[in-house]
């Protein structure tokens, strides 16, 4: 039986080869199905020996240095670190605001969303090809697609053909979303979440997020900006136009142009603030740059 | 406030609305953008919205104020009332700048005299324009326009504005209305050319305060333009000066001179004062807004005429041609009086050997034989009068002198009119034909405030009182405190009814009778100088009592202290002197400067004159201060003082902000001031523009403000 997988519009394979040598690295142990690269938060008798402990005498015996007994006459057991194998989620913010991408000009002529399309297709193949599972979530109002992780091809190609699918909703909220996700999830991983952020229950968000943390997982926040974003678009006269249904506004990106700056900046500074005190990797990812540099830094990043 | 282009405005308030036009057409159309941070704008703009609003609003304003204030200053606008006389108006004008020249326009303020900055005004209203004739009238005692009838002739017109000065003259308004009336009169029914007249100078209000423009053509446009300041100028100035003398030669005599102190201050005055080679220095406290008597007694050493002079020193002030006052003093011998009576003289007692007896009685100098004394009384036949008898007289005394020929009536009059003081004793009913035809042959010149009629036949005059006196005048005064006294036992009999005659002032009238009539009547004046005193001196007992010398002596001194206040004569006005009758034909005389004691020269204004009363020393319009005189020989027989008027000193003008339009007689008036702020501003368009600026550098200013 011969089937023919889906090949995703966001995915450049030749592109991807540049990055083949960096592998996805998690910061913390992980729980894996099976044994992989990353340290495990498992620690037996099979895996890198890390160090000695006191026979307590309830340890298993096949663990015991018998070697250290008969020199010094003390009874040690040996500690070994199992690794595992890494299971990533991916998030991806579908809210409407996803879907800014600005007057078209200049770098960023993707949208956050297809920033982000490109960028979790990257990052799924990537992780299938380093011997992990990758899973993937839509999030807008609710979560609306969900894919627990997954190390086969076949799982791969179904992740890229729902990124490819991913529709933006005019919403504001993902904290709904996002503990559904935490609810369906059984264990312990990796969850890269993708979003601008630009939500009304962003503390709720955090709250969330903060389960995971509270449940070990570790999570890498991406958060997404358009340059127009943060400075608006350059004109004398614009009509902006709500993309979460909260209407229309005319003005002159002149007249506003610092205090919105001032604004968005702090909006900024809020989301790190969260992030970092949840305990979260947290990225700002800017839509100019290219997504396999940004990709890139992020793996290195994430090496170091 | 009036403009100059009023369209200009509509343009304007058209302009105005173009910054709002240009907003709306300009406005660009917004481009249609969905933006993911919708509620940051919207945060943003809440926040500036009012700001943003405020600038607008300001920029708009800003904008809009600048165009208006531009179309504002284009249009030219003009404050206060439009000048009735102004180049802007077209079309045949006739127009006479009148320029006052009287002595008051040579006061300085700043270092400035009103004269120049009368002379830059003129200047703008003589400048060509086609249909205008002008003329230059300068306003003194004599105004006098440069041609007779206004004239094209604006160069020549300009040459004499500029050669004008001011004269020590005041200023004859009426003389000036009747010139100027000419000039601006219509030279044909169908002469309908505007006519305007410019009258520019100080309204002194001595000079102007009986202005009556009424007699010029209807429909003239009378502007007055005056160079005075807010402030009348701080002047001192010596008004006049004055000697009285006693008739007798080498007897004490008082000099009076008044110092005028025209600032607001007391000062501290000192009169140096000069008569022939003796010198006074004379101080005293000047009041401020007063006149200040100084009085010196002096030795006198020699009869005949004098000059003198008195000076203000170390006096900086507005005015200095007034700190000097040339006068002339005559130190009499014995005066000479001419009694007409037809009474004899060697009837004793009579009416008329009273009065000769009463004036040898003047005469106290002892020195003087009975024979000299009754010398200086000659008794004339009214029958006899010629000029011969009459020229010796200082004072011509008439006593029952019966019915006067018509001859002797008008040389009477004649010698009335040019100063030769009357004393008329009126007894019988004849006297008030006398005066009656005296007072009618003197041409109204002098005027007595009753009319004197003879007493109702049958009812007599007798055993009357005087009911009541002029108690603070002469001669009443001279009694003091024991006049009740002296008056009681007066009792008066004869002489004449009278009636009161309506307009007269009563202070002439010195004393009445019991019965109503007037007792004694005073007139004195520059006309001439005529007392009567209303008795029959034989059968009063006035003669009888010790008040008879002394109140014939105070009213004669009266009469003759009348005549000698003629001696200073004012600048630019014509004078007549009678010359005494032995002085002999006008050939035999020559004017001469008292001063430099040279002769005049023939071309210098001055005559003397041949004729029936005698001679006379006319001189039409004597332009210097100065003393002059007329001489026989080494004789010296009259002189007379050529002074600024005393008027001319007061340097306080006219409110003609509100009396103007009453002095103009019904003509259109304006009125305006070259120093003060009421003068038509037509400059306030350079305001506007810089005001039109300064919007501009707000509107920037306001832009930078509001920039982030």
């Amino acid at each position: 039986m011969s089937t023919t997988l889906h090949t995703s519009r966001f995915l450049d394979i030749g592109t991807l080869g540049a990055l083949s040598h960096l592998k996805f690295s998690t910061r913390h142990r992980i729980e894996g199905s099976y044994s992989g690269r990353h340290q495990s938060r498992q620690q037996g008798g099979a895996g890198e020996f890390v160090d000695y402990r006191q026979y307590s005498g309830s340890e298993d015996l096949r663990r015991l240095d018998w070697k250290v007994l008969a020199r010094t006459g003390k009874s040690f057991v040996r500690i070994y670190q199992d690794e595992t194998n890494l299971l990533c989620t991916l998030a991806l913010d579908a809210s409407g605001s996803m879907a800014f991408k600005g007057t078209g000009r200049g770098a960023a002529a993707l949208s956050k969303l297809e920033y982000a399309q490109y960028l979790a297709t990257a990052m799924s193949y990537l992780i299938v090809h380093g011997q992990d599972q990758v899973g993937l979530a839509i999030l807008d109002v609710k979560l609306r697609t969900s894919m627990p992780p997954g190390g086969t091809l076949m799982q791969l190609a179904r992740l890229h053909e729902e990124i490819e699918k991913v529709a933006v909703r005019p919403t504001t909220a993902m904290a709904v979303g996002l503990r559904a996700l935490f609810e369906q999830s059984k264990r312990r991983g990796v969850l890269l979440l993708m979003s601008d952020f630009l939500m009304d229950d962003l503390s709720d968000v955090f709250a969330t997020i903060k389960l995971f943390r509270h449940r070990n997982w570790e999570v890498a926040i991406l958060h997404l900006v358009h340059p127009e974003e943060e400075s608006l678009p350059e004109g004398t006269a614009f009509r902006f136009e709500g993309m979460e249904g909260d209407g229309r506004l005319d003005c002159s990106p002149a007249d506003i142009r610092a205090d919105y700056r001032r604004r968005f900046a702090q909006h900024l500074a809020t989301v790190r603030q969260y992030a970092l005190a949840g305990g979260c990797d947290y990225h700002l990812v800017s839509t100019s740059v290219p997504y396999l540099h940004t990709l890139g830094e992020f793996l290195v990043d994430r090496a170091n | 406030m009036t403009f100059l282009h009023p369209w200009v405005i509509l343009l304007g308030v058209l302009a105005a609305a173009l910054p709002v036009a240009v907003h709306l057409l300009t406005k660009p159309r917004p481009v249609r953008l969905p933006l993911s941070t919708l509620r940051f704008v919207r945060e943003a703009i809440h926040q500036r919205r009012a700001r943003n609003t405020l600038r607008d609003l300001l920029i708009l304003l800003l904008r809009t104020l600048a165009i208006l204030l531009i179309a504002l200053a284009i249009a030219r606008p003009q404050w206060g009332a439009r000048p009735l006389v102004s180049d802007q108006l077209d079309g045949d004008t006739v127009r006479v700048v009148a320029l006052d020249v009287s002595q008051s326009m040579a006061a300085t303020d700043r270092g400035v005299a009103a004269m120049e900055r009368a002379r830059t005004r003129a200047a703008e209203f003589l400048r060509h324009r086609p249909g205008l004739k002008a003329n230059l009238v300068f306003v003194a005692a004599d105004s006098k326009g440069v041609f007779d009838v206004p004239s094209v002739n604006f160069d020549q017109l300009r040459t004499e504005l500029a050669d004008a000065r001011a004269l020590p003259q005041r200023v004859d308004v009426q003389k000036f209305v009747e010139v100027t009336a000419k000039m601006l009169a219509l030279v044909s029914p169908d002469d309908h050319r505007r006519r305007e007249l410019v009258i520019i100078s100080d309204f002194q209000r001595a000079g102007w305060a009986r202005a009556d423009l009424s007699p010029l053509p209807q429909g003239t446009q009378i502007q007055w333009e005056s160079v005075a300041t807010a402030e009348p100028l701080p002047n001192l100035a010596i008004l006049d000066v004055r000697v009285s003398s006693s008739e007798s030669s080498g007897g004490p005599s008082q000099c009076e001179i008044d110092v005028y102190n025209g600032t607001t201050h007391q000062r501290q005055v000192e009169v140096e004062l000069q008569i022939g080679e003796s010198l006074w220095n004379l101080k005293a406290n000047s009041l401020p807004e007063t006149t200040t008597t100084i009085t010196q007694e002096l030795q006198k050493k020699q009869t005949g005429w004098q000059s003198g002079q008195a000076r203000l020193i170390d006096v900086d002030d507005s005015l200095p041609d007034d700190n000097v006052r040339p006068f002339a003093v005559h130190i009499p011998a014995e005066p000479t009086y001419v009694l007409l009576t037809r009474q004899n003289a060697t009837r004793r007692p009579s009416s008329s050997f009273f009065l000769e007896s009463a004036l040898t009685l003047r005469q106290s100098d002892q020195s003087i034989s009975s024979t000299e004394k009754t010398a200086r009384v000659l008794r004339v036949d009214p029958s006899e009068i010629d000029n011969s008898s009459l020229a010796p007289a200082d004072l011509i005394l008439l006593d029952h002198p019966g019915k006067l020929p018509e001859d002797a009536v008008k040389m009477l009059a004649a010698y009335l009119r040019r100063g030769r003081p009357i004393l008329y004793v009126a007894s019988e009913s004849v006297d008030a034909v006398n005066l009656k035809t005296l007072l009618d042959a003197a041409g109204g010149s002098v005027s007595l405030p009753v009319e004197f009629v003879p007493p109702p036949v049958g009812r007599a005059r007798r055993d009357l009182t005087l009911a009541s006196v002029k108690r603070d005048r002469p001669p009443f005064n001279v009694f003091g405190d024991h006049l009740g006294g002296v008056l009681g036992q007066l009792r008066f009999s004869g002489g004449l009814d009278s009636r009161r005659l309506e307009g007269r002032p009563d202070d002439e009238l010195l004393a009445v009778y019991s019965d109503g009539s007037a007792a004694m009547v005073s007139v004195v004046s520059e006309a001439g100088a005529l007392a009567v005193l209303n008795a029959d001196l034989n059968e009063s007992n006035l003669p009888k009592t010790g008040a008879f010398v002394p109140i014939l002596d105070e009213l004669i001194h009266g009469l003759m202290d009348g005549k000698r206040g003629n001696e200073t004569v004012f600048c630019g006005e014509p004078f007549f002197v009678q010359l005494p009758g032995d002085a002999g034909p006008a050939a035999a005389l020559e004017t001469f400067d008292f001063l430099t004691k040279t002769e005049m020269p023939k071309s210098r204004p001055g005559e003397l004159l041949d004729e029936e009363t005698g001679t006379v020393w006319h001189w039409n319009r004597p332009p210097d201060p100065g003393v002059f005189g007329v001489k026989r020989g080494d004789d010296i027989l009259t002189a007379r003082a050529v002074a600024i008027p005393p008027e001319e000193s007061e340097l306080n003008s006219l409110d003609l902000e509100n009396l103007a339009p009453r002095l103009a007689g019904g003509h259109a008036t304006y009125y305006r001031n070259v120093s003060d702020d009421s003068r038509r501003r037509d400059d306030f368009w350079t305001w506007l523009v810089m005001a039109c600026v300064l919007c501009m550098v707000a509107e920037i200013g306001t832009m930078i403000a509001f920039r982030d």
